[in-house]
């Protein structure tokens, strides 16, 4: 098996052996992706913030015994991130309530134009209503910048379906905010 | 490359040709080049996409979350080693050493001089006291 290239591999070495000034840089270079990935999948600053803390403990556990050129270190916390992130979704799903949950309103604001915030909680919305498989794509291959391949590995599908799942997202997510006009989100 | 296959590719990762497949890459902008009267519709509706897609703000992690986390790697039983560090600590202790072995023989050799200082000083006052009587050393010795 080929060993892959780990632009990490050096960090995650002397994180393992306890580097104080190595553990402060994996933090910044991982925690910000870490939330960003829960917060998008989980539309919840609270819960995204418990997801990132735990998947970076995880990290720190698996430092020392990480071994080089098997998978990439990144890649690899994204899958523990993602776990997480379905756990909490699970849980979720499986509360019973006797009335429905309170849903985000993705409708424009009736009585004042739309600016770049409110543009950005639109977009916020439309993506936490996307089925779960489809923000998963649209998250790991728009938001989280990994290519085609990484995306479709850590979500275990060819990336044929993964394409399929991006033009469905892409195109939901055209639809669910078809009202906002080109040039709005800058505003 | 196919028109169908352009179009497949930008309805799914949209209008920026950095984030097409990298395999594909240069036959789809050789695509749009050629053909733009195919590619310009289809990558201007992306473009407006992905322009909303940016307007999501990502999340900073705030100070308190970073210093738990960092403060969590310790939990994990991550200590430093300091492979670095063992002669810099093997010269502190030795020079710490040479310290109170200093200390210690200052200490010593200032009692041991008090006390020939304080015989000297018993010594001279016995005379003095003695040279206070006025009794001749001569008449009382013989």
């Amino acid at each position: 098996m080929a060993l892959i290239a780990d632009p990490d591999e050096e960090l995650v070495r002397r994180v393992g052996q306890g580097d104080p000034a190595a553990i402060q840089a994996m933090v910044a270079r991982k925690l910000p992706r870490m939330l960003a990935l829960a917060q998008r999948m989980l539309g919840d600053a609270v819960e995204a913030e418990d997801v990132a803390q735990d998947a970076m403990l995880r990290a720190w556990k698996q430092a020392p015994r990480w071994k080089p050129g098997q998978a990439k270190f990144d890649t690899w916390l994204h899958r523990v991130g993602l776990n997480l992130c379905y756990d909490r979704l699970r849980r979720r799903r499986e509360v019973v309530t006797s009335t429905p949950p309170d849903r985000p309103d993705t409708g424009p604001a009736p009585d004042r134009g739309l600016l770049a915030a409110d543009v950005g909680a639109r977009v916020d919305a439309a993506l936490a209503g996307l089925p779960d498989r489809q923000r998963e794509a649209m998250v790991l291959c728009h938001y989280q910048e990994l290519t085609n391949i990484e995306a479709a590995a850590l979500m275990e599908v060819s990336v044929d379906a993964l394409e399929s799942l991006l033009s469905r997202g892409r195109r939901a997510l055209r639809q669910a905010l078809a009202d906002i006009r080109p040039g709005a989100e800058g505003a | 490359m196919r028109s169908e296959r352009f179009l497949a590719l930008v309805a799914a990762y949209g209008a920026d040709a950095r984030r097409w497949p990298e395999a594909e890459r240069a036959a789809a902008e050789a695509f749009a080049l050629a053909r733009p009267d195919a590619a310009g519709p289809a990558l201007a509706e992306a473009g407006a996409a992905d322009a909303l897609l940016h307007a999501s703000r990502t999340p900073r992690p705030s100070m308190a979350l970073r210093d738990r986390v960092i403060a969590s790697a310790a939990g994990a039983g991550l200590k430093a080693r300091r492979h670095g560090r063992v002669w810099l600590d093997r010269l502190a202790l030795t020079l710490g050493a040479g310290w109170a072995a200093a200390a210690c023989a200052g200490i010593v050799a200032g009692v041991m001089m008090t006390s020939y200082l304080t015989a000297d000083a018993q010594a001279d006052a016995v005379l003095y006291q003695a040279s206070l009587l006025g009794v001749d050393d001569a008449e009382v010795l013989g």
